[in-house]
């Protein structure tokens, strides 16, 4: 009997669920990026659908797209991607977005509120990343790939990806961006996307007019609480990067403290490549003063050196690393500086680490944190270690001589 | 009871067999005047021996009638008068000589058939280790046996199986380390079939099996004696079957399917290696045609995005639901593997060529599968045949999963492995837990001899679930 029951319900459990959602993969419009664009105070949607023809044996040699482009337009999000499904014959299916661009417009509307389908709906994927279109619309940076990438979605996400060689880009995805967003005394930052026609040097080799154009992610776009209110320049976003402990590769351009000071040219560089990086953020209070503290660690290995160094000799690598640091702090000083005076947002965590740190004072200033923020001094401490010297130890140059 | 005139016998004999052509009656008169008479199957006994060792000598030296054992030179004769016993041992080839005026008759064991040679069975081949093979003769196989465990300890009992058949069977074990309580029962087992006919070993592994309908065969077989030899020495036991070279080992457990004898051939390192590339391919086989239509169907976020791309590609144009299309796949690829092993070998050629076609490329140009279907199925199938013990289990359960997986995808998969594993864990052969070491769980057996092979110096006890007093295997020559 007992068996029979068992056997019942297990039955049960098979055929009544059915394959109501299954769905055959020729079925689904496969989006690799969206666009969320504001216009005549509705909400444009832009899709870049993989046409999966593409890759198929029979495609071979033939011009076939990889992408198609689809847009529409509604009140809200759901209903412009409803408005898609009268033009397109497949429907959307946004599991595998990689990149999420807004159009400046609609971020300096504020991004949070107009998004909530986005977290709502189960296929959206939270490790998406956030792009602004930076002083355009979302749709006017899609579609171009000046890359080897068949699909422009994949030369988007390999650009921000390339944080790891350069940190000049931010690299934000919809958990971290909404984390910061949700955190009391903080504000969230977002990568960028640029459209930048294509410069002299760049165009060896340029052979369609499509070409003309390239994306760049230099930069990273501020916001205040939900809305944007302006960008960073490269260096500032490295600095930003660099406190925001989100550095995991690339390189630091400094002086060269060369041997003899009569040889030094202002133009003399080395580069370090950085091979590990820890920040740790702080905060004080001294004399009711709030003092806001970046600690650094550094380790790099030496990537370059023009100028008279020769960094087989302990005492040289010392300056070097002296050197290093301080163009790092002389950054790092700046680029809060700006933050504070321009923007007047607290986008680094320092107000988290107050919270953290004195929870009853928290309380006292919460309200007022952005202006005791863009008021507060700010002090750097960076401990670079040059812990490789590359192949060679003395400038070429040098050796040559010798 | 046999009468005193020869003329009788033979009717007697010949009204028991109804008249069968195969069946030799011959009387003869020796030279001093005794009227005999011999009876054989025709076929079924040496015809030199007929002729020059008993027919000759009879003829020409048998004077006394009791005096038959003098002139007759063999080990084997013996005196019966019961009529039905003859009847019956003449089936098993023996010679029946009747002597006029004598209520007895003499049963001399002369049989020779034709028997194949030892070969190395097509099923079981090793690269290193013994190639030879059992055969179909009941005899041939307890002798390769004996050959290997040349101990007293190694005992035979013999049965007759089937009204019909009269089917000679044996079973082995070594007294003293076999598990008395499997032996009993096997004994008992064997003792209550009542069948017209037993055909191969097959047939009594059906009628003594615990769970006829479960999944997995409880009873394991073999057709190389080194094999048997290894499995009754850890308590197990054999039961010999005349007529086919499979002999059933009893009680079987699970992981003896992903074990084979060339595992202890060879150094355990590779061994552990082979060990754990088998487990992969037992759920590899089973769940990845499932997998592929869940993840296809039902999960396509969990599919990374150039795969994805790639799938959806070679999907385009595709007419069927991916469940039908891995349904025609794996129709064709049983019905290559079927016709591939009945064919003549003549045209087995022709087979794998047409095989070829319809399992590869051209499936996929004409549009009817993608190609990664084909992958797919071909991987599961590959994976299936390096575990030949439970291939045929492996595609049924292939099958439910598929089907669970097109109905409700990982969440349908998940329920087809809980019951299977309930299933499979629940058996029981003889008496013995199936899952062993697994559940119940036995680190030792775990450890040593499931997922990995240790090296043989370290496995100093039997498996435990196989034995109830005699443990230790060895007393290992380093110590740690």
């Amino acid at each position: 009997m007992k068996r029979k029951i068992l056997t019942t319900i297990l039955a049960t459990i098979i055929f009544l669920t059915g394959c109501w959602d299954a769905r055959e993969l020729n079925e689904l419009g496969i989006s690799l990026v969206i666009g969320f664009d504001i216009e005549d105070d509705k909400v444009l949607i832009t899709a870049e659908i993989i046409n999966p023809v593409y890759s198929s044996e029979e495609a071979k040699g033939d011009q076939i797209q990889s992408v198609e482009y689809v847009q529409g337009i509604g009140n809200t999000i759901l209903e412009a991607s409803r408005d898609i499904t009268l033009k397109f014959d497949r429907r959307l299916f946004i599991s595998h977005n990689k990149v999420v661009i807004f159009g400046e417009e609609f971020a300096k509307r504020g991004l949070v509120k107009n998004i909530d389908q986005l977290l709502r709906e189960r296929e959206h994927r939270e490790t998406a990343k956030v792009l602004i279109a930076k002083g355009a619309k979302a749709y006017e940076v899609m579609g171009i790939s000046s890359g080897v990438e068949q699909i422009p979605a994949n030369y988007i996400a390999e650009i921000v990806n390339n944080i790891k060689y350069n940190p000049k880009t931010g690299d934000v995805n919809f958990i971290q961006f909404l984390k910061h967003y949700y955190h009391e005394g903080r504000h969230p930052v977002a990568g960028v996307v640029e459209k930048k026609s294509k410069d002299e040097i760049n165009k060896v080799g340029n052979d369609g007019s499509d070409k003309d154009y390239e994306l760049t992610t230099l930069g990273m776009a501020v916001f205040k609480g939900d809305k944007l209110v302006g960008y960073l320049n490269g260096n500032d976003t490295k600095s930003v990067n660099f406190i925001l402990n989100k550095i995991r590769g690339g390189i630091i351009t400094f002086p060269t403290p060369s041997e003899n000071q009569e040889a030094e040219n202002l133009r003399d560089f080395s580069s370090t490549v950085i091979i590990e990086n820890k920040t740790k953020r702080d905060v004080e209070i001294i004399d009711n003063k709030v003092i806001l503290k970046a600690k650094i660690n550094l380790k790099t290995s030496m990537g370059e050196i023009i100028g008279d160094v020769d960094v087989s000799n302990t005492e040289n690598i010392k300056k070097m690393e002296e050197a290093c640091s301080k163009a790092i702090e002389e950054g790092i000083t700046l680029a809060v500086k700006r933050v504070q005076e321009e923007f007047k947002v607290d986008i680094f965590g320092f107000g988290v680490e107050f919270h953290k740190k004195y929870p009853d004072k928290w309380k006292e200033i919460r309200d007022d944190w952005d202006q005791i923020f863009s008021e507060a001094e700010f002090q750097i401490n960076v401990n670079t270690k040059i812990i490789r010297t590359g192949l060679i130890n003395t400038p070429l140059f040098k050796i040559k001589v010798k | 009871m046999v009468s005193k005139d020869i003329k009788v016998n033979k009717e007697k004999i010949l009204t028991c067999f109804h008249y069968t052509s195969d069946l030799t009656t011959y009387e003869f008169e020796s030279n001093y005047g005794i009227k005999m008479l011999i009876c054989y199957i025709e076929g079924f006994i040496d015809r030199k021996i007929l002729n020059d060792d008993i027919l000759k000598p009879l003829v020409l030296g048998l004077k006394d009638r009791e005096k038959i054992r003098q002139l007759i030179f063999s080990p084997k004769i013996e005196e019966e008068i019961l009529f039905e016993n003859i009847v019956d041992e003449l089936s098993h080839g023996k010679l029946a000589i009747f002597v006029d005026g004598e209520e007895k008759a003499y049963l001399v064991e002369i049989s020779s058939w034709e028997k194949r040679s030892i070969e190395q069975p097509g099923a079981e081949a090793v690269v290193r280790g013994p190639k030879e093979g059992f055969i179909e003769d009941i005899a041939v196989n307890k002798v390769l046996l004996r050959r290997i465990i040349r101990s007293n300890n190694l005992v035979f009992e013999n049965y007759k199986l089937g009204q019909q058949s009269k089917k000679a069977v044996s079973i082995a074990y070594v007294k003293g380390v076999v598990n008395e309580d499997v032996l009993e029962e096997v004994r008992r087992r064997l003792s209550k079939i009542n069948i017209d006919a037993i055909l191969e070993s097959g047939n009594i592994e059906e009628l003594i099996e615990d769970k006829p309908m479960g999944l997995f065969s409880t009873i394991s077989n073999a057709e190389k004696p080194d094999v048997v030899a290894a499995k009754i020495l850890e308590g197990r036991v054999a039961i010999f079957t005349d007529g086919t070279p499979h002999v059933l080992i009893v009680p079987k457990l699970f992981i003896e399917g992903l074990q084979t004898s060339e595992d202890y051939y060879i150094r355990p390192h590779y061994a552990s290696v082979l060990r754990f590339l088998r487990t992969l391919s037992l759920f590899i086989s089973i769940f990845l045609p499932g997998i592929f239509i869940a993840l296809q169907l039902y999960h396509q976020e969990m599919i990374p995005t150039t795969l994805l791309i790639s799938a959806a590609g070679a999907r385009e144009g595709v007419p069927l639901p991916a469940v039908l299309e891995v349904f025609i796949m794996i129709i064709a690829l049983e019905l290559t593997k079927e016709s591939g092993l009945r064919l003549p070998k003549s045209i087995g050629m022709t087979v794998s060529i047409v095989g070829a076609l319809i399992l590869g490329q051209a499936a996929v140009q004409a549009g009817i599968v993608s190609g990664l279907t084909v992958i797919v199925v071909s991987i599961a199938a590959i994976a299936e045949f390096t575990i030949p013990d439970l291939a045929n289990a492996l595609v049924i359960a292939r099958i439910v999963i598929i089907v669970l997986a097109g109905f409700a995808g990982i969440y349908g998969i998940t329920i087809g492995f809980i019951i299977m594993a309930v299933h499979t864990l629940s058996l029981e052969s003889f008496g013995v837990a199936y899952g062993w070491p697994i559940a119940p769980r036995d680190w030792e057996g775990l450890r040593k001899d499931t997922f990995t092979r240790a090296p043989i110096w370290k496995m100093v006890f039997r498996p435990k679930v196989l034995q109830n007093y005699n443990y230790r295997r060895q007393v290992p020559p380093r110590k740690k």
